[in-house]
């Protein structure tokens, strides 16, 4: 097969329908990595603009441009905007691109749940835009403190659209750190053991670890205190029992991480451009990613360091003062790997290079402020001033946008396959270097003379006009950079002249393949012998387009690709994806709708949105598999594999497991503020305890201990005697019985408006029943696929798939009953 | 996937130590610990302190196994990533939670 005749037939087989319709049903990578990005910056033009507006409003004293109101909403849906439908976005967008081309792959794991999650984010985030366009948009500051936020103080609907617009946000981002998870670990290259695995591939596992755990808090601290102003649940109000303090903990549990969250993956794209502009190596590869290791952790313990003004003890606060200082070394470490790979090579002033230069300057001068405010007493006097908003800006704006920015100019080529023509860029850069220092190192010196954030006005007495003046100026200064830059990409983008292949001459795969890449990445699949692959074998591209990697001749209309063993890199399994579909955004459309009904208390639609999901998830998972055995597959290079669904560790379970990861996150969260109330909140101990009882705790427990017992023997049925059936009933019935369990203590919890106790309780619970009743559709799903003949002895991935969901239940009902049960029994 | 685990564990269990001394400072402040004698210290300095050592023999343990022949990784990389998280750890856990040992027990900072 000549290699063009490989290429009109890989792309019959990969590509997304054409026109605007394949928007809708394209599951492919590169579309869907589009979209984000295009996505994520049509809401930094938004969120710039509110920007804008902002500092129209404080650029002169008593300005009259928009009142109070208007100003919080204006605030509060910048920082909105810009962390989560912004930098989340860029990053997940960036990463579902580049990482199969990278990884020498043909797709992220998941194709479906990537286009599932870009709808839930564009669907969200519309939410949240329509909130801003009628004028009831959130208000009460991107993180949302309570009491203000409770129902008391923000009675609208205004906070609403927040906490389900972000959740429903959220969803997008717990998907994408599945799929990149699972990908990165068993979607590369043959022979991409872990230490040939590109740098921007080990900071985007890093930060989906990240987003995996640090997201949960803030969805339970959302779900929380929404039900808190729907239902009347009282966890954030002290006189019932609650505590406000409880929404800053969850809130900065996932806010501090959110920070490297969104600084880890720039680091990644630092650390991607600056060897290949100082035409070396990479410094200290291993440090590195020692690293980012270590500052991904440290960051988990650095949450109540936005919290020392709110009368924690003084050995709480110096547990996170110390955290907060030593998260400035593996910092340093990064950088000044950084900056020996500078110094080792022979650096070239490409564009890229002006924007990581813009980067170093303003994100140490951040890391250093930071250092500051980590010191207790300099906090208590800055906190809530101008100047933590120049500190944090100059952390995420030096620390993200830069470094994105470079990355832009950087992968553009690849992207369209063309090369730049104006020269735009390198003024667009100093306007935007200038505006931005002018803008927050101004605003530095304003917060240190003691102007509050958020206000909306000062007088003129207070001297901080003039400084105002110029922070006002220079953002627009900002702005028209930021503007130009979006001119240059345009321009780029259609009217530029077509490139070469690997304008950089960089190493890593994604030069390997065409410019722009095609559907299907590469045509057959590299061996990898070492980093920087494509550096030390130019040949590699043509012979890749000839066929003569792996998976080099296509199958009928198989999507192929095929996984590694997540240390070695050897091949192991072979994966066929499922097709264009438009079941992803239907199942979006109706998860919103679920999230709609809520916001709009229209919550007869709410059990039917959540059944719609259910079926649609249950077709979604239907379509996969075979009712025969394929046996080992040819994959060539003379190596066989067998498929992926006849294996025990599927790629649907590797997404489970980490799934699971953010589940017990979340339920972890839930435990922690149960806890936290008890020992911290006033108005306990409460009235009543739930009265304990034996037999429920005897039964409900058994009967999960029993259904995650009973999977086991479903498995080593269908293993030895292809009968899993037996097994499956009674691992059904005994889930069910726990659902039932946990519906009768749902229906002895005392009232849970009346106290936080209750509310807590009636949430575990809720949790708790929830999870029976998904692993109750699982094995009732199992039984079905098992009576269709969709499994067999080979055919097993389904059923692992299911007892780890078994063996999650049982650990959290468990948990769930000791909960509820023990307090009564002790008391 | 063994050897991702082996690049985590140290900084992971720094993180559940941390976490869980915190905690306990929580709960001993509660319950009004610093008010018991205990050992010429208070029940509340006895508990932190002894979470602290636990903490770090846990760290210098997790050090000591990994560089055992029977743990030691296979490949040189992960050897060399998981030893350096390891002293992280073990750093982190010294810095993180000396406060235990020089801070006032629940004094509040207003």
């Amino acid at each position: 097969m000549t290699a063009l005749r490989r290429h009109r037939k890989l792309s019959a087989i990969w590509s997304s329908e054409p026109g605007f319709r394949g928007w809708f049903s394209s599951v492919n990578h590169s579309d869907l990595g589009r979209m984000f990005l295009v996505t994520a910056f049509f809401f930094f033009l938004v969120g710039g603009v509110l920007a804008m507006l902002i500092r129209a409003q404080l650029a002169t004293p008593h300005s009259a441009f928009a009142d109070a109101g208007a100003f919080a909403q204006f605030f509060t849906m910048h920082g909105t905007i810009m962390m989560f439908l912004f930098a989340i976005p860029t990053f997940e967008g960036l990463a579902i691109y580049l990482l199969p081309k990278m990884l020498g792959t043909r797709d992220l794991a998941f194709p479906r749940l990537t286009a599932y999650g870009y709808w839930c984010y564009a669907f969200g985030g519309s939410m949240l835009l329509v909130a801003l366009v009628f004028g009831i948009a959130p208000d009460g500051g991107w993180f949302m403190y309570p009491p203000l936020t409770g129902p008391l103080h923000s009675p609208g609907i205004n906070t609403d659209f927040w906490l389900i617009g972000i959740t429903f946000v959220e969803i997008s981002a717990i998907c994408a750190a599945v799929e990149l998870c699972v990908s990165i670990l068993k979607y590369r290259a043959p022979g991409m053991s872990l230490d040939k695995m590109p740098i921007f591939a080990w900071y985007a596992l890093v930060t989906a670890l990240m987003i995996l755990t640090g997201f949960p808090p803030l969805i339970l601290g959302s779900v929380l205190l929404e039900l808190e102003r729907a239902f009347g649940l009282p966890f954030f109000q002290a006189d019932l029992g609650g505590d406000s303090l409880l929404w800053q903990h969850l809130f900065w549990l996932f806010g501090h991480p959110e920070v490297y969250i969104i600084f880890l993956p720039a680091a990644g794209v630092i650390s991607t451009i600056i060897p290949v502009m100082a035409r070396t190596t990479l410094l200290g590869y291993g440090w590195i990613v020692a690293s980012a290791v270590a500052l991904a952790f440290l960051s988990f313990g650095l949450w109540v360091h936005h919290m020392f003004t709110t009368g924690i003890p003084l050995m709480g606060l110096a547990f996170f003062s110390a955290a907060s200082t030593l998260v400035a070394v593996p910092t340093g470490v990064q950088v000044f790997a950084w900056i020996g790979t500078l110094w080792k090579g022979r650096p070239e002033m490409h564009l890229p290079m002006l924007h990581i230069f813009g980067f170093f300057f303003t994100f140490v001068i951040g890391g250093l402020t930071g250092v500051m405010v980590a010191v207790v007493p300099f906090d208590w006097q800055a906190h809530d001033t101008a100047f933590i908003t120049a500190h944090l800006h100059y952390v995420l704006f030096g620390g993200f946008v830069f470094p994105i920015l470079a990355g832009i100019y950087y992968w553009l080529p690849l992207v369209s396959g063309r090369k730049r023509f104006f020269r735009l860029g390198e003024v667009a850069f100093a306007l935007i270097f200038l505006g931005f220092h002018g803008t927050f190192l101004a605003m530095h010196w304003v917060g240190l003379m003691g102007q509050r954030r958020r206000i909306e006005t000062y007088d003129a007495e207070t001297g901080w006009g003039a400084i105002n003046l110029i922070s006002s100026i220079s953002s627009f200064i900002m702005a028209i950079g930021l503007a130009m830059v979006l001119i240059d990409v345009l321009i780029h983008a259609f009217v530029a002249v077509r490139g070469g292949r690997n304008p950089w001459k960089a190493g890593t795969l994604e030069w390997a393949s065409m410019s722009p890449p095609p559907a299907y990445n590469f045509a057959s699949l590299p061996h990898v012998t070492s980093r920087d692959a494509f550096h030390g074998d130019p040949g590699l591209a043509n012979r890749l387009a000839k066929g003569e990697g792996y998976l080099g001749d296509p199958q009928s209309a198989r999507r192929e690709t095929l996984t590694v063993d997540i240390a070695t890199g050897d091949p192991d399994f072979m994966v066929i994806y499922p097709g264009n579909t438009r079941l992803p955004i239907l199942m979006a459309a109706v998860t919103g709708l679920f999230f709609l009904s809520i916001l709009i208390k229209l919550y007869w639609l709410t059990p039917l949105a959540l059944a719609g999901v259910a079926a649609l998830a249950l077709v979604w998972v239907w379509r996969l598999g075979a009712r025969t055995d394929a046996g080992p597959q040819d994959a060539g290079r003379g190596v066989t594999l067998a498929l992926a669904g006849e294996t025990e560790k599927s790629p649907g379970w590797w997404g489970s497991v980490f799934l699971l990861v953010a589940n017990a996150t979340f339920f972890g969260s839930l435990l922690f503020g149960y806890a936290f109330l008890w020992t911290v909140a006033p108005g306990w101990p409460p009235q009543d305890w739930l009265a304990p009882s034996l037999v429920e705790l005897g039964i409900g427990g058994a009967a999960a201990l029993t259904s995650a017992l009973a999977m086991r023997l479903a498995i080593r049925g269908n293993r030895h005697r292809a009968r899993p059936l037996p097994g499956l009933a009674f691992a059904l019935t005994a889930t069910l019985v726990t659902a039932v369990t946990f519906a009768m203590l749902l229906s002895r919890v005392p009232p849970p408006d009346g106290h936080a106790y209750a509310a807590t309780l009636f949430v575990l619970g809720s949790y708790a029943l929830c999870h029976a009743l998904i692993a109750g559709l699982m094995l009732a799903f199992a039984i079905a696929r098992a009576r269709r003949g969709y499994t067999s002895p080979a055919r097993q991935a389904e059923f692992h798939i299911v007892s780890l969901w078994t063996d999650y239940l049982a650990v959290i009902a468990t948990l769930s009953l000791l909960a509820a049960h023990l307090p009564g029994f002790l008391a | 996937m063994k050897d991702v685990l082996r690049i985590l564990l140290a900084p992971l269990l720094w993180l559940a130590s941390f976490s869980a001394t915190y905690g306990l400072h929580g709960i001993g402040c509660a319950l009004g610990w610093p008010e018991i004698a205990l050992w010429g210290a208070s029940v509340f300095r006895v508990a932190l302190l002894t979470a602290w050592l636990v903490a770090i023999l846990i760290q210098v343990a997790i050090l000591i196994v990994l560089h055992s022949d029977r743990f030691r990784a296979a490949s040189a990389f992960t050897q060399w990533a998981s030893l350096a998280t390891a002293w992280v750890g073990l750093v982190a856990v010294l810095w993180t939670v000396y406060p235990v040992a020089v801070i006032t027990a629940c004094g509040g900072n207003g």
